[in-house]
């Protein structure tokens, strides 16, 4: 039985029908990457249900295995959104804009940690020269750039410094591999890791934090510049930050452990922007 | 080798049956394990190679672009770790290495680090093709190499748990053991049984003739193994014999009962003269008696010459009679025996004007009286025989000890070497040749007794002992 909130909104979307582009009821492509977000079928389900709830549209989850590839499908318009990352948002600062960021403990911030192996006897970065060291993905703020930028600030480069390094393209896998002892040294989403301490104690009780970064930006979702005025753009960006409001929007920021979603100001990103310019000075 | 010849005829063959049950069960046995271990061998190297076109086709782009995480996670997955899963999973362990033989990747990167040398792990690891499930290994090392679009790319060491089919193996061998146990067992037993069935007729004919040597009876016609086979004629053949024997017993029978005659013939003459000799003072007497009838004192002197004269008689005629009663029971040897002896041999001597030595000791012994009377008789008539006109004849007999001794001497030049042969039992019968020894040697063997010869200072002396009869 159809209520009447569900017949005024239909009998508003009739009448509008004629003045609407087919795009509008079109799905809505989300971006993704099993980089940050593991496979998990359950949270992926909750979060386009909730989406599509909110949304009134349906959204379809396209999910490429690195950045790279997610944040080229969002470029080309390939998709229309993503849950990208804050260093490939800053990387294509001028044609990418933020929806809306997490907030994780109360705050839209999380931090980098540098992990090892739970017997390993390493006190910090530097013990690490010759090891194998895991990275997530070369986009990846957390799983890359920070480990990058403080070799770099302490005058190494990281080719060098590292015997071999491998990329996961999971921030699971580099706790994975670390726990595994496929690798020495792994760096890993913070926010991921504390996750996993969670869900998968046994697993993360193999693993070490040796070093913790400062708080930097959470990965936002992100769009093209300019698709962020359009309608259909604004109606994602309430519904991702309207999440919490709903029943199945709760669920689904209960199974990622977030509080909710927040607007943000590009200047959230400024500590990775300045990881970023000390990697750039330094490959100049 | 003895100790098999010393186990029965009957009990031999069965058993060797039951031996060889078991040594076929053996074999099969055997054969039954070889099988199983071809088609272990034959599964693990399909299981294997499947196994390795399976992860060269997963690992082949992933390792020709040394993807260290990729090549990990796929081997991780192929053997079920990430999943938790351990049990049920033949797949335990793999390292892939790239051409030059450095680790890639394995799915215990601490066992096999990445950028370490394979070859520290490859010892005792098999070709694919030549795969076996050998010992007691409970893993199994395979080593291949990783071939993608056509290409070898790297390689890759597979191990295996092999450990089902290695209690697979132990578990069948434990049920052939006691299966053919069993089963060996039970045609053993009926194999011993079917043989000493089978054998049967042989077993009854050997005991027939153990336990009646003496007198062997032939198989009943009850008895008699059925079908026209060696059983049959081994059975017919048996009876034969018995037949045989017998036939040969009556011959005997009849031959002792003539030469028991024959000393009674060779006695005839001397004792018709015994007979004779008085019968004249006899007729004298009753002619004496019928002349002078009326004078008492001819009379009375008459009739006792007549009492005397029939007495003897009497007495010839019983011991004669006595002599016939071979095979009569009941009496006793008693000293009345060898004065019956005494008065038959006694008109034999004096014919021959012999002398007669007579040595009669203590008797307390019981023997059929018939019996040694006849051995006794037919010694002393060979001794007069041998002894010769005006010779010396001698019998000493006396108990002793539960023995009864006979001894017979003769002054004669001593047995020949045919007469003594029949005494002492050896060579063939000879129907009509003998003069009673051969009958004496067979009484003295039926009391269980002993004959003696000896020849000394121009003598033979026979020397005959007899064991007493309990009482």
């Amino acid at each position: 039985m159809l209520t009447r909130r569900q017949l005024i909104a239909g009998a508003g979307a009739l009448a509008l029908l004629p003045a609407m582009p087919a795009r509008a009821m079109a799905p809505f492509h989300l971006g993704l990457t099993p980089v940050f977000l593991d496979n998990d079928a359950e949270v992926l389900t909750r979060l386009r249900d909730a989406l599509s709830e909110a949304l009134q549209v349906e959204v379809a989850l396209e999910q490429r295995r690195t950045y790279e590839e997610v944040t080229a499908l969002l470029l080309e318009g390939g998709i229309d959104a993503a849950w990208l990352c804050g260093y490939p948002y800053l990387q294509h600062k001028d044609a990418l804009a933020l929806l809306a960021v997490p907030v994780w403990n109360g705050k839209p911030l999380y931090q980098s940690y540098l992990i090892v192996a739970a017997d390993s006897t390493a006190r910090g970065l530097a013990d690490l020269r010759g090891n194998i060291h895991a990275f997530s993905d070369p986009d990846s703020n957390s799983g890359y750039l920070v480990t990058v930028s403080d070799l770099v600030r302490m005058g190494e480069r990281p080719e060098a410094f590292f015997r071999r390094t491998i990329f996961t393209y999971g921030h699971r896998n580099v706790v994975r591999a670390v726990a595994d002892g496929l690798v020495q040294s792994g760096s890993v989403d913070g926010y991921v890791w504390e996750a996993l301490t969670k869900a998968e104690p046994e697993l993360t009780a193999r693993t070490r934090v040796l070093s913790r970064s400062e708080w930097l930006g959470f990965p936002p979702f992100c769009c093209r510049r300019d698709h962020l005025g359009t309608s259909r753009m604004q109606a994602m960006r309430r519904a991702i930050l309207g999440l919490e409001s709903s029943r199945k929007g709760r669920d689904a920021l209960a199974l990622l452990q977030l509080d909710g979603m927040t607007e943000a100001e590009p200047s959230l990103y400024d500590g990775i922007a300045a990881r970023m310019r000390d990697i750039g000075a330094a490959r100049q | 080798m003895n100790l098999l010849h010393r186990i029965p005829f009957a009990l031999r063959v069965p058993l060797f049956t039951a031996a060889m049950m078991i040594l076929v069960g053996l074999l099969a046995s055997q054969q039954v394990l070889s099988a199983l271990r071809q088609v272990q061998d034959t599964r693990i190297r399909e299981l294997a190679q499947l196994q390795v076109e399976a992860l060269s086709v997963a690992l082949g782009p992933l390792v020709s672009r040394h993807d260290v995480w990729e090549v990990y996670d796929t081997l991780v997955r192929a053997t079920g770790k990430n999943a938790g899963r351990k049990e049920g999973h033949r797949l335990v362990f793999a390292a892939v290495a790239n051409p030059e033989g450095a680790v890639l990747a394995a799915t215990d990167p601490r066992r096999a680090p990445v950028d370490s040398q394979l070859r520290a792990l490859t010892d005792g690891a098999q070709d694919l093709h030549a795969l076996s499930v050998n010992g007691e290994s409970r893993a199994i090392k395979v080593l291949a190499p990783l071939v993608y679009q056509g290409r070898e790319v790297g390689q890759i060491l597979t191990e295996m748990d092999v450990s089902d089919l290695i209690a697979e193996r132990q578990r069948v061998s434990r049920y052939l053991l006691v299966g053919n146990a069993l089963a060996t067992g039970l045609l053993a037993v009926f194999g011993y049984m079917v043989m000493r069935r089978m054998l049967q007729p042989v077993t009854r004919v050997i005991d027939r003739m153990r336990d009646s040597a003496d007198s062997p009876e032939p198989i009943a016609a009850a008895d008699m193994p059925v079908g026209d086979n060696e059983m049959t004629e081994l059975a017919n053949s048996y009876n034969t014999m018995v037949g045989a024997i017998r036939a040969k017993a009556e011959t005997d029978r009849r031959l002792a009962e003539r030469e028991r005659l024959v000393s009674l013939g060779r006695l005839s003459s001397s004792l018709a003269h015994e007979i004779n000799n008085p019968l004249g003072g006899l007729i004298n007497a009753a002619d004496t008696l019928q002349k002078y009838a009326d004078r008492p004192e001819v009379v009375r002197e008459s009739t006792a010459l007549l009492r005397r004269g029939l007495n003897h008689l009497r007495d010839v005629a019983r011991a004669t009679l006595n002599l016939d009663r071979l095979d009569h029971e009941g009496a006793v040897l008693s000293p009345e025996d060898f004065r019956d002896l005494k008065l038959l041999i006694e008109p034999e001597i004096s014919h021959k004007q012999q002398r007669l030595g007579w040595d009669i000791g203590k008797m307390d012994c019981r023997l059929p009286a018939a019996h040694v009377r006849q051995i006794a008789l037919n010694l002393l008539l060979n001794a007069t025989e041998a002894a010769g006109p005006e010779g010396r004849v001698a019998l000493k007999a006396y108990a002793e000890e539960g023995q009864l001794y006979l001894e017979i001497t003769d002054s004669g030049p001593g047995l020949s070497r045919a007469a003594c042969a029949r005494l002492m039992g050896e060579g063939e019968r000879i129907v009509g040749g003998g003069v009673g020894l051969r009958l004496v040697h067979d009484l003295v063997t039926g009391l269980k007794g002993r004959i003696n010869l000896e020849r000394k200072e121009g003598e033979t002396i026979i020397r005959v002992e007899l064991p007493c009869c309990r009482e």
